[in-house]
């Protein structure tokens, strides 16, 4: 099979990493790893939060950076240097709608061994830091992707990071009726554990409240 | 519509607008079946979370507990045996054809031809006892590990799968005529559901789903991982009609991947290292490496996975409880929850008639999406 080869994914993403850095409050590298038979090149980027619209539309259009994989909010309440993370995965794939010759659509064969520029398949793994603030919120990007609009629907729901700018941003994974404020991926949320007898004697859930007291696992 | 959905083994709502019977738009309501998998585990450590991963979705377990074990190793720093590499992708191809037909023989009695659903069932089975000799369940694995496999392919396992798989091979034929031919079939997928390449990339479909509209991308030559690249085969790629491709692209393009799909596992018994009638015994460097068990914090590891359904993706944070024995923060991308989406838009301006024809073209598995 035709695949990308290292050269050619390092190349570009080295390209991609130093155009990027020259941005104001944008740190990026290549982080080099191993799968199977190849090396992978991860674009690494570290953006303050105030240039990421900036950096996100430059991605769209200067770096043709065109699939948004997915979006990952960490709550890290005991860290000392960051409160909540968001990190954005994604692919720059280099699809385009295929040619139509004479009426008749040709299928659009990318052979993978001789792509360049702008073409070659690139992984990103973008991280925004916030600090310690109880309304975590950082710029939308559902404009720019339309694949990311439900990614930020369920950061949001779960993790309760707020993406500025998003149109009819609600609960998707959460039952609709959660108390506003509640996002069960927040760490001061632990698994409850409840015993099988209590759980049995007591059908309804009434009394389960006062019984977990010091059973949080 | 729904939440018992007329098309799907999964719960979900599509609320949908009409102009008599003219769909005007479309909002899905997910979350139904939503069991908290990422929350949970954040309690356990990476062994553990492949049990988890195989129930994300029942047609297509295996798929699903590769794409974590791939973004644990990925985390771990775990070189795989290559050995391990070719049974897994043996694993995986088998699990694509299991849940391609699974697809396939739900989608004929959604949109009205009632035979084809057992004649399906039938070869998946085939494929489910092929999997439940590596696994030694019927439906949820739990066979790789992290560095490995759990065991290495047994004792005759070769001969059966090369006789079912060429036996599929040629039943793929009675397939396709029973649905090519069937009129009922084709007036129903053909022209409804049109999608355009570049239009579901910026929606983050991917998959087959785009495949179907004339574009070989696919994560596994784009961004190749495990032995993909050393065998001799191109992804499946559909000529669509010039408006995009419709829910009959989306039939014709699985059709083709399992043929691929038939065809890598025979290649695979013919090239693994060591021969596929050897048998090593569970734990042998040969089929698991050593893995550390505990990830420090500030560590993280990922991996871009091609899914049945599409790019299934895993972020994982080392440093959680037990000095970094259990994951800080696990985040599951499941294709299926971007793809309803897009999917539930396809389908306005055409009728009420048309939304299982179109919603089930595009493969949805709600335990994936509500996860």
């Amino acid at each position: 099979m035709r695949v990308v080869s290292e050269k050619t994914q390092s190349a570009a993403a080295e390209k991609i990493a130093k155009s990027l850095s020259k941005m104001d409050g944008v740190k990026a590298s290549v982080d080099e790893r191993t799968n199977g038979t190849q090396n992978r090149y991860i674009v690494t980027v570290d953006v303050d939060v105030e240039n990421w619209r900036a950096t996100a539309e430059s991605l769209r259009n200067d770096h043709e950076v065109d699939y948004c994989s997915m979006i990952t909010g960490i709550h890290w309440p005991e860290s000392e240097e960051k409160t909540w993370e968001i990190i954005y995965h994604f692919l720059r794939t280099g699809v385009t709608d295929p040619a139509i010759e004479e009426g008749v659509v040709v299928p659009n064969i990318v052979d993978f061994s001789k792509v360049k520029g702008k073409n070659v398949p690139l992984e990103l793994q973008i991280s925004i830091i916030l600090g310690e603030t109880r309304t975590p919120s950082v710029a939308s990007v559902q404009d720019i992707w339309v694949g990311a609009d439900w990614n930020e629907k369920e950061t949001w729901d779960l993790v309760g990071i707020v993406f500025e700018g998003h149109k009819g941003m609600r609960r998707v994974l959460n039952p609709h009726e959660s108390p506003a404020g509640f996002h069960p991926l927040q760490k001061q949320h632990k698994l409850r554990y409840h015993d099988y007898e209590e759980m049995y004697d007591d059908a309804q859930g009434f009394k389960r409240k006062p019984t977990d007291v010091g059973k949080v696992k | 519509m729904g939440p018992q959905h007329p098309m799907t083994h999964g719960l979900w709502t599509l609320k949908i607008k009409v102009d008599g019977e003219t769909v005007v738009d479309t909002e899905p309501e997910l979350g139904y079946i939503h069991r908290g998998v990422e929350k949970i585990c954040e309690s356990r450590d990476f062994t553990q979370i492949t049990t988890y991963c195989d129930r994300l979705c029942y047609a297509s377990a295996n798929t699903w507990s590769h794409a974590y074990i791939y973004a644990a190793e990925d985390l771990l720093g775990v070189e795989v045996p290559e050995r391990a590499e070719y049974i897994r992708l043996i694993a995986v191809e088998l699990q694509r054809l299991a849940s391609h037909l699974m697809w396939l023989g739900a989608y004929g009695p959604d949109i009205g031809n009632l035979s084809a659903m057992v004649w399906c069932l039938r070869e998946r089975e085939m494929m489910m006892d092929l999997l439940q000799e590596l696994g030694g369940s019927r439906m949820h694995y739990n066979f790789p590990r992290i560095g490995g496999v759990k065991r290495d392919l047994p004792t005759g396992f070769a001969l059966r799968a090369r006789h079912k798989v060429k036996l599929f091979l040629n039943r793929m034929q009675e397939y396709e005529a029973l649905f090519d031919e069937s009129t009922i079939f084709l007036i129903r997928s053909q022209g409804v559901g049109y999608t355009k390449a570049a239009e579901m990339v910026n929606a983050g479909v991917s998959g087959p789903n785009i495949r179907a509209a004339g574009v070989n991308y696919d994560i596994r030559s784009a961004h190749p991982y495990s032995v993909y690249s050393e065998f001799d085969w191109e992804p499946a790629v559909e000529r669509s009609s010039i408006k995009g491709a419709d829910c009959y692209d989306r039939y014709r393009i699985r059709m083709e991947e399992m043929r691929n799909s038939a065809n890598l596992v025979l290649q695979a018994l013919d090239k693994i290292p060591g021969g596929a009638e050897t048998y090593h015994e569970p734990g042998d460097p040969k089929i698991l490496a050593k893995s550390p068990s505990r990830a420090p914090e500030g560590t993280s590891g990922s991996h871009h996975f091609e899914d049945s359904r599409g790019e299934s993706m895993f972020y994982i944070a080392g440093g959680g409880d037990g000095r970094g024995k259990k994951p800080y923060r696990v985040s599951i991308r499941s294709p299926m929850f971007i793809t309803i989406p897009y999917a539930a838009k396809t389908m306005i301006g055409y009728k009420v008639a048309d939304i299982p024809a179109i919603m089930g073209s595009f493969d949805p598995c709600i335990g994936e999406t509500d996860r």
